[in-house]
């Protein structure tokens, strides 16, 4: 039963245990329900750690943050802080301020916690760099130690002179450096300056000596005493004394010594901005700036002395020979344009670089006046002042029609003159050429160079007759190269002097003209009567012929005899209008042209005279003539027969005395035949030798079988000899041999009436 | 399957090796004894633990069961008397606790008062007979049934705080 009594003691120790009191504890639950109702209520303030499981004092995390910062050297980040700390990042942000308050010696920066011993040690460590490197920028620093510039700034200048001992550039305060450092790069900047003697970008010499270029510039000053900057700007250059002394030596030497100084010599030399270089250097200097140099007056004197000296000795001056070799002709102008003075210039003619007294031309021209004269002289009798004269005129005239009678009519006037221009003779038209290849603006006399270009140019004298008439003068003088300036400024005044002559010689024509002109009238009129008197006579004869050769022969007469006529009329118009005197070959259509531009008073007559010309009646001719001479204010004399007698006398005679001295072997036989022909009908005939066989045929009745035959066997060799067949040499030993024969008879032909 | 708080209340109370019923004289004796060491070790372990809830007593020969256990419910102390009987089938069949106090106010209990024991603790009983003994039963079983049903029914009203409830 022992087992009994053990269960029983069970039992007991069992009831014991249950009713022994349970141990005073607060479950973990208790103490979270505790520790939440406590927070609910306010009554304490916990953090949570961010595991839940923990609860922290604000003061204990306070605590912990100081001396995690503390563990970690001074400096520790704030999210590294909450994980060291094992609580929310928002605690420690709200706690931080805590942190801060009444410690001074904690920075917050970036999310940073930085305390003095942290930076003390780094401004240490700046201290040491600075020392190595001589210079620290504040903008390295901050990449170093990942802080921001301001705080770093800050740091530096407090610690300065504490802890760090250097200078703050005042340039730019985030550079910092040594005096030593200073004192190095300036010995290094004197030692490169010192070195240098020209001028060398700024930029070379930082190259060179590893120096940034801030530093440069501001160290410059303190030490440069050696030379300049151009600028305090990147591209600058620096500009050593010795150099700059030596160009501003090299320059006034220069300058002394030859009284100029030349631009290009002065950029060789390295001064780009010569301008301003020179107005510094020559300030005291009374200089004159020209295109490509200064000049000093004593040039300018020289230059003046020549000029006088030129003009006095009345010859010519070589400026670009009396000047130094550099100056280019713009300097040469400038200085003519100083040194002439208005008086000077009245004397002179510049030409070139040549400065010509106007004697020295004078005398050139004075050379030429004998030709001049004699061109004058010449164009006058040729007819060619006339010309120009006249289209003068019509061109003054065609200038004033133009407001009323538009240009068509201008333009028409153009054309006729450069149609007339074409036609009237080589010369003139390479005159005209010649003008226009010319350089105008050379001389004063442009404008009316321009005007007479367009209008109508008489040249008296043509560029290759003054070439050659002054080429050996100025050989002589060496002045060859300015011949054709010379030509260019002489041309035209002489042309002028020419015209000026020609004027006179005309002038003086005129006069003698218009005293004669009643005498020319009359004997015009004389001659006309003549004329119109043999055209009469001719007539008369012609009238004889048979009837199919009479139209041949009225044609010929109108042809020859009638259009003399006309052609006298016109010309005796044409001097009358002061017009071109009319050509003698003057066809039908330059005559109809001519009397178009007559006035309407010529006009009609004359048209229809010439328009006679070219009909088929004589009578119509005479009636016409009659009426034009009335025109004229002619009067056809009455028809004297007895006068008519004489005439016809005359007439064989002068046939007879032709016929005696001739030696052609054709014409014999055309004035025999004539002389036969006088004598036999005692009138006068005017044939060509086309007709000398009708006439032939038509004269057998007053010949004598004989002398006929001989007749028609020279005329047979005439024509054979005419063919110019193979006969004809043969033909002509025989007309030789025959024409004194046919001589002989046509003198001793008798009227066979007056034989009877 | 045992869970992590089984295995955990496990722990606390040692296992019994004796197999035998009230019906075995000697060895039910020696059951007994293990049963009170193993009810006085988990007594004592829930006293440190400050976790004590149930006094426990039995008659002579260890076949009746009766006393009281409580539970805290919002720093109120709700206390019901609890009794079972040791089956003749002891260790094989679990005791049927019961709490006659509740009998007819919840679902989860039989006539009687017993309690209506969750379906995975019979076969965890069966898995570990003998090894398992009344502190087993009470901590498998009463515990969590109470830890889950008081505080509903005192959420429906059925069960209210009786001040003053007799020690």
């Amino acid at each position: 039963m022992a087992d009994w009594e053990e269960v029983k003691r069970l039992a007991a120790d069992f009831q014991k245990v249950q009713l022994s009191s349970t141990t005073q504890k607060l479950s973990e639950r208790n103490c979270i329900e505790i520790v939440s109702w406590l927070l609910e209520k306010k009554m304490i303030d916990l953090i949570f750690t961010s595991d839940g499981k923990e609860y922290l004092t604000p003061s204990q995390l306070v605590q912990d943050i100081k001396s995690e910062l503390y563990v970690n050297g001074g400096r520790i980040n704030l999210v590294d802080l909450a994980k060291l700390i094992g609580v929310d990042l928002a605690h420690i942000n709200a706690h931080i301020n805590d942190v801060l308050k009444g410690q001074k010696d904690i920075h917050s920066v970036l999310g940073q916690l930085i305390d003095s011993s942290y930076i003390t040690k780094i401004a240490g460590e700046i201290n040491e760099k600075l020392i190595q490197q001589g210079q620290i920028n504040v903008s390295k620093l901050t990449i170093q130690y990942d802080l921001p510039a301001e705080f770093l700034q800050q740091t530096i200048e407090k610690n300065l002179d504490k802890l760090i001992f250097g200078k703050q550039d005042k340039n730019d305060p985030r550079i910092f450096f040594t005096e030593s450092f200073i004192a190095r790069c300036k010995a290094r900047i004197r030692g490169a300056l010192g070195g240098l003697t020209r001028p060398t970008p700024v930029a070379a010499i930082l190259a060179q000596i590893d120096i940034t270029e801030k530093l440069f510039f501001s160290l410059f000053d303190q030490t440069s005493m050696y030379g300049n900057l151009t600028s305090r700007l990147a591209g600058a250059q620096y500009i050593p004394n010795v150099y700059a002394r030596s160009q501003n030596e090299w320059v006034q030497n220069f300058y002394k010594q030859n009284g100029y100084v030349e631009f290009d010599a002065l950029i060789r030399i390295g001064i780009s901005d010569y301008k301003n270089y020179i107005k510094k250097q020559f300030a005291n200097e009374k200089i004159l700036q020209l295109n490509s140099c200064v000049v000093n007056q004593s040039i300018l004197d020289r230059i003046e002395a020549d000029i006088d000296e030129c003009i006095s000795s009345k010859s010519y001056v070589d400026l670009q020979t009396n000047l130094p070799s550099v100056f280019n002709e713009n300097d040469i102008k400038l200085v003519l344009d100083k040194v002439l003075t208005n008086q000077k210039l009245q004397q002179t003619l510049v030409l070139n670089c040549f400065v010509i007294s106007k004697a020295f031309i004078e005398k050139i021209s004075k050379d030429c006046d004998e030709l001049v004269k004699e061109k004058a002289k010449k164009s006058v009798e040729s007819g060619k002042y006339q010309q120009y004269q006249t289209s003068l005129q019509v061109s003054h005239k065609s200038l004033k029609f133009d407001d009323v009678e538009e240009k068509v009519d201008k333009r028409e006037e153009r054309r006729k003159k450069a149609a007339g221009g074409k036609t009237g003779g080589g010369t003139q038209g390479r005159e005209t050429k010649t003008k226009s290849t010319k350089k105008p603006g050379r001389t004063t006399t442009k404008q009316v160079d321009d005007f007479e270009e367009k209008k109508v140019v008489l040249n008296i004298l043509t560029e290759e007759d003054l070439t050659s008439a002054i080429q050996m003068p100025l050989e002589e003088e060496g002045l060859d190269e300015l011949m054709q300036p010379i030509i260019d400024y002489l041309l035209p005044k002489l042309n002028e002097q020419g015209i000026e002559i020609a004027g006179n010689i005309y002038a003086t024509t005129i006069a003698d003209r218009t005293a004669n002109r009643r005498q020319t009238h009359n004997e015009i009129q004389n001659k006309l009567n003549v004329m119109v008197g043999d055209i009469r006579l001719y007539e008369k004869g012609l009238k004889l012929l048979p009837a199919d050769c009479q139209a041949q022969l009225y044609k010929y007469l109108l042809k020859t005899h009638c259009t003399d006529v006309v052609t006298e009329i016109l010309n005796y118009v044409a001097a009358e209008q002061n017009l071109n005197p009319v050509n003698e070959n003057f066809n039908n259509d330059q005559r109809l042209k001519f009397i178009n531009d007559l006035p309407q008073e010529y006009k009609t007559p004359l048209a229809n005279l010439t328009k006679t010309l070219s009909g088929q009646s004589v009578d119509d001719f005479m009636a016409a003539v009659e009426e034009g001479l009335a025109a004229c204010s002619m009067i056809i004399k009455k028809i004297d027969k007895k006068k008519d007698r004489t005439t016809i006398l005359a007439h064989k005679h002068e046939l007879l005395e032709k016929l005696n001295s001739c030696t052609d072997v054709a014409l014999i036989l055309h004035l025999a035949i004539l002389v036969i022909f006088t004598t036999a009908t005692q009138n006068m005939l005017h044939a060509s030798g086309r007709h000398l066989s009708s006439l032939l045929t038509f004269l057998k009745q007053y010949l004598s079988e004989e002398e006929y035959s001989e007749f028609m066997l020279y005329y047979d060799f005439v024509t054979l000899m005419l063919a110019a067949g193979s006969e004809s040499e043969n033909a002509k030993e025989k007309l030789k041999e025959k024409y004194p024969n046919i001589v002989k008879i046509a003198n001793e032909y008798k009227r066979p009436g007056a034989e009877k | 399957m045992v869970d992590e708080v089984t295995r955990k209340t496990l722990s606390n109370i040692p296992l019994l090796k004796i197999k035998a019923g009230p019906r075995d004289k000697e060895l039910w004796v020696e059951r007994l004894k293990e049963e009170y060491q193993t009810l006085i070790k988990y007594v004592s372990a829930n006293k440190a633990a400050d976790n004590d809830w149930f006094r426990l007593e039995s008659n002579k020969e260890g076949t009746k069961w009766f006393g009281k256990c409580w539970v805290i419910h919002e720093l109120l102390k709700y206390e019901f008397d609890v009794e079972f009987d040791i089956a003749v089938t002891y260790p094989m069949t679990a005791p049927e606790i019961a709490l006659p106090g509740l009998d007819g106010k919840t679902a989860k209990m039989y006539r009687g008062g017993k309690i209506c024991l969750s379906d995975h603790f019979k076969p965890l009983w069966a898995r570990n007979v003998p090894k398992f003994g009344i502190g087993h039963a009470m901590a498998l079983g009463l515990g969590p049934w109470l830890a889950v049903e008081i505080p509903d029914l005192i959420a429906k009203g059925v069960i209210s705080y009786k001040e003053k409830v007799a020690e």
